[in-house]
């Protein structure tokens, strides 16, 4: 179909739908490129609601990276919400850019993003809607190269069968690199392209790696099956943070996150251990103070955007909080700006810092303990004593604020449950020292969400918690976190036995992802349109059992499905603060000791090239240096 | 009574065209704040807990309908010229927002919204609708267009027809509509086009003018 014959049949159809808005582009800000003329074209796709995917920051930044090339083009595309696929199947409609209306299809590289495993079905179906088919050995080179990256593909194993090539760690620099050699390689094979694909540093192209697997369904070995791709895969990353995106597109419709982000610091020096984020995104590096600053005046004067928030995985720990907050107030205080500061520690100088930050649209505090008792804050290396809680408590309830908003998890590695009981102790003495300062009007929100282990990260190898164990757990917390001022969330055990089995699942998950999305799931992320019994049918139907991949203990010598994707951060590493955990033994901050993870070993190079401070990590010395340095001592 | 800050209230003609057709009256009303604060215009902004920007739309304009006629009002907190403001709000515009003139109306002038009373829309049919005259006719003809609409737990019955000013069927076989709109009692072309049975007849729908309480005023003198 061409562009005028997709804008004509859109004409006729959008209004037929919930909301047209999602599916038309035209934002300001948005960059409309001559087709004819640009020479490689890429279609960025983020797998869910126009509505969550506008606010997603990487791909707003790869948007740009592309972009800024002249001979590149990029555009967006979201998944259509089920009214609008129905019409399209009905009207022949093919999956479109919102840019200049071009099928999918007669781009030259597809990207998707997948931050998150609910979404592997989505990605699916915009395959089939775009008329590809969906596995990637059934795709030749007519076809548009499909590759996916985000948080969800440092286990890229149950949707390999799909993706042509995944980009491991961060996109900024890779994405350029390969549209590049997607453009050097035009009219080669789809054989040849993925070779030379496989020779960029973090590129994995799962066809080049057989996965064997022992009798009892675990993983034997996962070996490359031929020359000149590395045996892991080691994810890309940048060694200083670009300068931060500015040029937001402006969405002429409501979106859930209808604001601006800056990344302030990626990274985290904390070591929670239930956090894959945390082990995924090391080294820690922050944005200098005057960067975020800058950022702030252009982002106003491009965008007009009344909210900014300023993203991190903790922002407590940015090393010039302080001073980045007080900044703001004298630059930004007057312009009518609102600003917020997510992921605060639970301490007094939180409260603090928001109130200098002038954040008036809040009208409550969030906080995330994630465990209530001592041991159990021991157990995740999540450390916070019960009085900084409820002298923060006081604080905030003190400074007038009426609602506080904890998130919790259960299922946690050994809970039990008198560890759930200390969720509910904790959060009624934090209601009644709300109820000291305000009376009736002190609210706590509890927000309680249960803990799946992640790959990467020190609780890879443990089970998570069976159903029965989970229902009794919220069961319990229903029956006591209840009355005036308690509001309790949780989520459902289905979602969650899903969740579970898509992250740490092999490659042999393919053939249920695949079967799930033929008898119908897509938005799994959604309660309502989330059908478990589909999957359950779909890994009957393979031959498979979810609880093989949710509820085993895994040994600790057994071969992870994601064994050749390389974090940087060692097993040995993440198996010692494992069996640290069991013991109760904690790990402080790195900032103020090294442990080595293996981020250091791994980009020596790297590090010993850039700045002392960009990194938080300790400075490296190149090795000639080092040996020189040793040579004198010898001498001497 | 504290003194009124508003130092200048700007009258804003624009167009809604392309993707801006899919927008509510919400989404429109953000849109203009934020093209307002990229044009760095002195806005004024309302006091307490979620402090916007003083501004007044005329009237809604349901989803799917193009325009060249809607109305803004805009707040100041300081005097600027007029000249470059048309110019500054088109560069800072998303696409199919099209402003059309700026002028200036007295700042306590009443609230835009209960000025509206009228407006012109055109139908154009994507094929000519051979019976057209035949149905405007049979639908003018109507004492009464009752129609019952559901509200709450009650239903009540409401007759469309005095609403209607003009039908008429234009020369390139295009619908001229002048209907009621604004608070004293508002029909959407989508209605009319309902009880004529055309809504399966594919079709575009553009609103040409709003008549305001003064425009009237000044036909009557």
């Amino acid at each position: 179909m061409r562009p005028e014959q997709i804008e004509g049949t859109l004409d006729r159809i959008l209004l037929k739908t919930e909301r047209p808005g999602r599916y038309v582009g035209g934002e300001y800000n948005s960059i409309v490129k001559d087709w004819d003329a640009t020479d490689l074209r890429v279609a960025l796709a983020f797998p869910d609601l126009y509505d969550l995917g506008m606010s997603n920051l990487g791909l707003m930044i790869l948007y740009e990276q592309l972009n800024q090339q002249t001979d590149i083009l990029a555009e967006r595309v979201f998944s259509p919400w089920v009214d609008m696929e129905a019409l399209m199947r009905a009207e022949g409609l093919p999956l479109y850019s919102l840019e200049t209306k071009h099928p999918i299809r007669d781009f030259d590289m597809l990207a998707i993003s997948l931050p998150y495993e609910q979404l592997y079905t989505n990605a699916l179906n915009l395959l089939d809607l775009a008329g590809m088919p969906i596995r990637s050995e059934d795709r030749d080179s007519s076809f548009p190269l499909v590759i996916a990256g985000g948080h969800a593909c440092f286990n890229p194993e149950p949707v390999a069968d799909f993706i042509d090539a995944f980009v491991i760690g961060e996109g900024e620099e890779i994405i350029v690199e390969l549209a590049r050699c997607v453009q050097a390689l035009r009219g080669r094979s789809r054989e040849d392209l993925l070779r030379a694909v496989a020779g960029i540093q973090g590129m994995y192209v799962p066809r080049f790696y057989d996965v064997n697997y022992f009798p009892d369904g675990t993983v034997a070995a996962i070996k490359p099956n031929c020359q000149d791709v590395p045996e892991r895969v080691l994810k890309r990353i940048v060694p200083v943070l670009p300068p931060p995106f500015t040029r937001f597109l402006v969405p002429n419709i409501d979106t859930v996150h209808n604001r601006a982000p800056i990344e302030i610091m990626r990274g985290c020096t904390r070591g929670c251990r239930f956090c894959h984020a945390g082990m995924v995104t090391r080294p820690v590096r922050e944005r200098p103070v005057p960067e975020v600053l800058e950022a702030i005046g252009k982002i106003t004067a491009s965008t007009g955007f009344e909210e900014i928030s300023l993203l991190s995985l903790s922002s407590s720990d940015y090393g010039q909080v302080h001073d980045l907050v007080s900044a703001i107030h004298d630059e930004y205080g007057e312009a009518g700006l609102s600003m917020s500061l997510p992921s605060l520690r639970i301490e007094t100088a939180s409260a603090d810092l928001l109130s200098k930050l002038g954040d008036t649209r809040r009208s409550g505090f969030t906080f995330a303990p994630e465990a209530a008792t001592e041991r159990m804050r021991n157990l995740i290396n999540k450390y916070v004593p019960t009085e900084q809680v409820l002298q923060t408590a006081r604080d905030v309830y003190g400074g007038g604020w009426r609602t506080i908003k904890f998130y919790f998890m259960i299922g946690h590695p050994e809970e039990t449950i008198e560890d759930v009981w200390g969720i509910i102790d904790l959060c009624k003495a934090v209601l009644r020292e709300g109820r000291k300062e305000l009376g009736n009007k002190a609210n706590v929100n509890v927000g309680v969400s249960t803990f799946i282990p992640k790959p990467h990260t020190p609780f890879q190898w443990v089970p998570q918690d069976s159903k029965e164990q989970v229902l009794e757990k919220q069961r319990l917390l229903k029956r006591e976190l209840r009355g005036p001022g308690l509001h309790l969330r949780w989520n459902d055990t289905e979602s969650r036995e899903f969740e579970g089995f898509l992250s740490r699942g092999d490659r042999r998950l393919g053939q249920v992802v695949q079967r799930a999305w033929e008898l119908g799931c897509t938005f799994d992320a959604w309660q309502d349109r989330h059908f478990h019994d589909r999957w359950l049918q779909a890994f009957a139907e393979a031959g498979l059992d979810p609880d093989f991949y949710n509820h085993r203990t895994r040994g600790d010598h057994e071969i992870f499905p994601w064994e050749h994707i390389d974090v940087a951060v060692h097993r040995k590493f993440l198996l010692q603060d494992y069996q640290m955990s069991l013991k109760g033994e904690t790990r402080i901050d790195c900032r103020d000791k090294c442990f080595a993870c293996g981020i250091l070993p791994k980009f020596t190079q790297t590090r010993s090239q850039t700045a002392d401070s960009a990194w938080e990590c300790p400075p490296v010395r190149p090795i000639a240096e080092r040996k020189r340095t040793a040579n004198v001592k010898l001498m001497r | 009574m504290s003194e009124n800050p508003a130092r200048q209230r700007l009258r804003i003609t624009f167009g809604k065209f392309a993707a801006m057709k899919y927008t509510s009256n919400l989404d429109v009303a953000k849109i203009w704040e934020r093209v307002l604060r990229r044009a760095d215009l002195p806005l004024l902004y309302s006091q307490g807990f979620n402090s916007r920007p003083r501004l007044q739309l005329a009237t809604a304009l349901p989803l799917g309908i193009t325009s060249e006629c809607e109305l803004l009002d805009v707040l100041l907190r300081k005097r600027i010229p007029l000249e470059d403001v048309a110019q500054r709000l088109r560069d800072v515009s998303p696409d199919g927002l099209e402003t059309c003139d700026v002028v200036e109306v007295p700042v306590s002038s009443a609230a835009l919204q209960t000025r509206v009373r009228s407006a012109h829309y055109v139908v154009t049919f994507e094929e000519s609708v051979p019976d057209l005259s035949r149905r405007v006719a049979e639908l003018l003809a109507r004492p009464n267009i009752l129609r019952t609409i559901q509200r709450k737990r009650r239903t009540v019955e409401k007759d469309l027809r005095p609403l209607i000013n003009e039908i008429r069927v234009g020369d390139a076989g295009e619908l001229q509509m002048h209907v009621a709109v604004g608070d004293r009692g508002n029909l959407r072309p989508g209605d009319v086009l309902q009880e004529m049975d055309l809504l399966d007849h594919w079709h575009r729908v553009h609103r040409e003018q709003l008549v305001l309480a003064e425009m009237e005023e000044l036909k009557c003198n």
